[in-house]
């Protein structure tokens, strides 16, 4: 288990990370969230040894991380950087040996790698010459071709089309199968909820809400009830409602924000009685809502 | 360790096939060939007409010799005395040397030097065609006019040599710690290993190109001296003096001692150490590669005058401000062994040099790892020098 407890990290005058806390259990995904400067990366540095806290700590598996553990870990930063003149299977092998793999691993698993990422048609030649895209791939192979215990991916999913979007999803679910716990950060929303099991939400430095997304969601006072059609005498019943609100309608349906505690049994009942309903949706909110809502608390 | 030796190994693949150090070996050979082919100048470039001799011999002849002479010396007294003045006289009066005609059968003049390698044939050639010129040393580390013309030689070669080999090789460093910074490779090889082996993986890289380069620069300089004392042999006596080069595998042969062997190396280590530790740290708050010129400059500027300096030195080795910058970092691997290969130093200085050099190079390694491992995760406008400063104090 990883556990960043109380950190906090000044640069100068400015605080990058106020107070940061939560707990990844061994082999699960973890989506960091938070807007543009919340202190994301500062917290991933200091997970990675790379800075180190004014205050706090960062352990895993009960013991402070260090140089030979963080050899073990694998990073993928939001600024990609490859070695422009090196060629891609020589990358790939580089970051395996910094790792400390050894022959005749390192060869299996670039190769592996430059398989599984289909870029063998680019394998001997520089970084410099393959697309934006290809190159991502090539980081990803490079932070992950020791397969790590521990890997911290920031916005890996961004510059990359939707083929090659879902190769990596598919590649990052195999890694966590193969019991590698994996931290995300990334904006894309739908992707972060389908592979995370547990979030964390930073803005300003700070934690502002962190669990399952069954905890996030139990945060949520409110749950939106879709109904079709729209009618007035629809419209009539949910109005009365306890503690319902109207939040939207289009031509077939009508959305109305009510209490969580609200008994939609009843509802539909009272609904069923007053028009012919063809849909009934108690919808949860979404993570992309959750995420929405606890940074505009905030600001 | 292993870490260190794959970032070495690495690093040394990725520079041998860089055009910079291709270039720059490519280039540094030419220079050494061209340089071997130019005819001698060294001692000639040290004439002048601050240089203080006494014309002795008969007042004809140094009547003569006074107005020949009067424009490229500053002639201090004419006398009959011709025999050998001792060093004391030389000192007393601060001659650089006793110039004594005779004309028994041809004119011949007797200089008595104290820097027996100054040049002195040209005072020959000034007074007529094909006078011998005979230099005796008064008081020098030479024993004669050849061995001091030899050390000039290999002092100034090996200067040229250091200043190469060092200079370019620590910019290499600075261009390699750049590239990784600006290219954004940098976070990801930290976030895998500490940034002690990386930065010093990469100077590790630099001293053994340095040396490398080294070597075969003083090989080909030797190949060549080999074939051009091959080609004299061949053309016989009639054929010499049209083979007029730079022999250095000769110089190097007879002139260098053991301890300007080791004085060079052990210098150009600590040149080389310092300089390079400097400009990785450095290099590491560069956000563009068009920004290396301008933040390598405040560096470049201390080694050229260094240069300068060492070259000043190889003529007057003693002097107090020579003798103040042979100890000062950056300076002291230029200047003190211009020092050692013309005179004798003493011990106590060599000593009190290379222990101050030391403890500066560990110096600077705290500077330089500080700002390396702050500077290579700081990205967006340059940071002011009193962010550096504030880097340096944390």
């Amino acid at each position: 288990m990883l556990t960043v407890d109380h950190v906090r990290k000044d640069f100068g005058k400015v605080r990058a990370v106020g107070d940061v806390s939560f707990e990844i259990p061994t082999g699960i995904t973890f989506g960091l969230l938070g807007p543009n400067g919340a202190g994301k990366t500062t917290t991933m540095r200091m997970i990675l040894g790379i800075l180190t806290p004014d205050s706090g700590t960062v352990t895993w598996n009960g013991k402070k991380v260090d140089g030979t553990m963080r050899r073990r870990f694998g990073y993928l930063p939001e600024e990609r950087g490859l070695y422009a003149k090196m060629k891609v299977r020589e990358q790939i092998s580089f970051f395996g040996r910094l790792h400390g793999m050894v022959e005749p691993e390192i060869t299996a698993q670039t190769g592996a790698w430059i398989e599984r990422l289909d870029i063998g048609e680019y394998a001997d030649r520089p970084c410099s010459e393959l697309s934006k895209g290809n190159q991502q791939k090539v980081q990803v192979a490079c932070a992950a071709v020791h397969r790590p215990e521990f890997l911290i991916l920031d916005e890996p999913f961004s510059g990359l089309d939707p083929v090659n979007a879902d190769m990596l999803l598919a590649i990052f679910n195999d890694l966590k199968a193969a019991g590698t716990t994996l931290v995300l950060s990334s904006h894309q929303m739908w992707q972060l909820e389908a592979l995370c099991e547990r979030f964390c939400i930073i803005t300003q430095g700070e934690n502002r809400a962190s669990g399952t997304l069954a905890d996030l969601r139990a945060a949520w006072a409110t749950r939106v009830l879709r109904v079709a059609p729209g009618s007035t005498a629809v419209r009539a019943v949910l109005d009365r409602v306890p503690g319902a609100s109207f939040v939207t309608t289009d031509r077939d349906s009508v959305d109305y924000s009510v209490p969580v505690s609200t008994d939609y049994s009843e509802v539909l009942r009272s609904l069923v009685g007053a028009d012919a309903i063809v849909r009934f949706d108690a919808i949860e909110p979404s993570l992309h809502d959750i995420y929405i809502k606890t940074i505009s608390e905030v600001a | 360790m292993n870490e260190f030796v794959v970032v070495y190994s690495a690093e040394l693949m990725r520079r041998v096939k860089s055009r910079p150090f291709q270039i720059g070996l490519i280039i540094g050979i030419i220079g050494i060939v061209a340089f071997m082919k130019m005819p001698s100048f060294i001692g000639g470039a040290f004439n002048g007409n601050d240089t203080r001799i006494v014309i002795a011999g008969e007042p004809a002849l140094t009547a003569r010799a006074k107005a020949v002479l009067a424009h490229d010396y500053k002639i201090v007294g004419v006398t009959t005395d011709t025999t050998a003045p001792d060093a004391a006289t030389l000192k007393a009066r601060n001659l650089d040397a006793w110039v004594a005609l005779s004309d028994a059968k041809a004119l011949h003049v007797t200089v008595y030097a104290k820097d027996p390698g100054k040049g002195w044939n040209s005072i020959g050639r000034a007074l007529a065609p094909k006078v011998p010129v005979e230099v005796k040393s008064i008081g020098s580390h030479f024993a004669d006019a050849n061995a001091a013309d030899a050390a000039q030689a290999v002092a100034f070669t090996m200067l040229f040599f250091l200043y190469m080999l060092i200079l370019i090789n620590s910019q290499l460093v600075m261009s390699a710690v750049a590239e990784e910074k600006t290219s954004r490779i940098a976070e990801l090889l930290i976030a895998t290993i500490s940034p002690v082996p990386l930065l010093y993986g990469k100077i590790a890289v630099a001293t053994t190109l340095a040396l490398l380069q080294m070597v075969i620069w003083i090989g080909v300089g030797v190949l060549l001296g080999v074939s051009d004392a091959s080609a004299t042999a061949a053309a016989g006596p009639a054929g010499a003096s049209s083979v007029h080069g730079f022999d250095l595998s000769g110089i190097l042969a007879g002139a260098v001692t053991p301890v300007e062997a080791i004085s060079f190396l052990i210098l150009f280590l600590l040149g080389l150490l310092q300089l390079s530790t400097l400009f990785a740290g450095l290099g590491s708050l560069i956000n563009r590669t068009e920004d290396i010129g301008s933040i390598s400059m405040p560096l470049v500027i201390p080694v050229v005058g260094a240069l300068f300096i060492a070259m000043a030195a190889l003529g007057m080795p003693n002097a107090p401000w020579v003798v103040a910058t042979s100890f000062v970092p950056i300076l002291a691997p230029f200047v003190m062994f211009a020092r050692i290969a013309v005179s004798d130093v003493p011990t106590w200085q060599i000593v009190t040099c290379v222990a101050i050099n030391v403890l500066a190079l560990w110096a600077i390694a705290q500077i330089a790892g500080k700002l390396y491992r702050v500077g290579m995760l700081l990205y967006g406008r340059a940071p002011s020098l009193k962010q550096v400063w504030h880097v340096l104090r944390t």
